[in-house]
């Protein structure tokens, strides 16, 4: 297949990353024919961190990501050098609460484990460093 | 992100056009919350690609809204992946949604 299968980009963390972060991913997908589902995904997961290296990481100077193609899935790993924030050890929210209970917080988290088959952290160097795998129908 | 205000019987249609995203979810959400201020209020997602979860706060935050006003508040037009971060996040069971807009407005 013609084109690159990887991506590589790296932000500045704030809000006005977000729309820069997805039409690139949204080109990506297309020009790598990726599916629908496994793009949403993927935007899901990159906004989710983008938007939260923005909220915790007051002081991060960057944001970055890489991603690869694999036979069936999408490797990614995403990196900021914001205040230590471990995202899988924020407690699931309950999904089964009516409406009237039902909180806004800890959706993103949640979608981002939910959305990957493999999400693991680590802190290495004064960075947050987040491997990420998902499945590729 | 673009919506369109269409005024039906009983119920004014915001249809969305685009991501609703980090970014564009408070430009939604004051736009929603506005018309539900009028009445009851369908959002037509049938244009909406992409759905992240601050997304998921303006609808809820709406939803609890027209159910608090007793207005009401539902959405329609779910493409399958925006179905998707729906089912996850348990937002299927908690946000009346209806395969298209006359479902919506006869509901």
């Amino acid at each position: 297949m013609a084109g690159s299968m990887e991506l590589s980009l790296r932000l500045c963390p704030g809000a006005q990353a977000v729309p820069v972060l997805l039409d690139r991913l949204e080109a990506y997908a297309e020009e790598t024919g990726l599916p629908m589902g496994p793009s949403q995904r993927l935007a899901l997961v990159c906004e989710e961190w983008l938007a939260n290296v923005a909220m915790h990481g007051t002081g991060a100077s960057y944001a970055e990501l890489s991603l690869w193609r694999e036979p069936g899935s999408l490797h990614l790993r995403l990196a900021d050098d914001g205040p230590p924030f471990d995202p899988l050890a924020a407690p699931p929210p309950d999904t089964s609460r009516p409406l009237e209970e039902r909180m806004a917080g800890g959706l993103g988290l949640h979608l981002m484990r939910r959305m990957t088959r493999r999400l693991d952290y680590a802190r290495e160097a004064g960075c947050n460093r987040l491997l990420a795998v998902l499945d590729v129908a | 992100m673009e919506i369109v205000e269409v005024r039906a019987e009983g119920a004014t249609v915001a249809v969305l056009e685009g991501r609703l995203d980090t970014v564009t979810a408070p430009l939604v959400e004051a736009r929603l919350l506005a018309l539900l201020e009028e009445g009851a209020v369908v959002a037509d997602l049938a244009a909406v690609r992409y759905v992240s979860s601050a997304g998921l706060r303006v609808l809820l935050r709406a939803a609890k809204q027209g159910m608090g006003s007793g207005r009401g508040f539902s959405i329609c037009g779910l493409q399958s992946p925006v179905r998707e971060v729906f089912e996850i996040s348990g937002f299927d069971r908690i946000i009346p949604a209806y395969p298209t807009r006359a479902e919506a407005l006869a509901a």
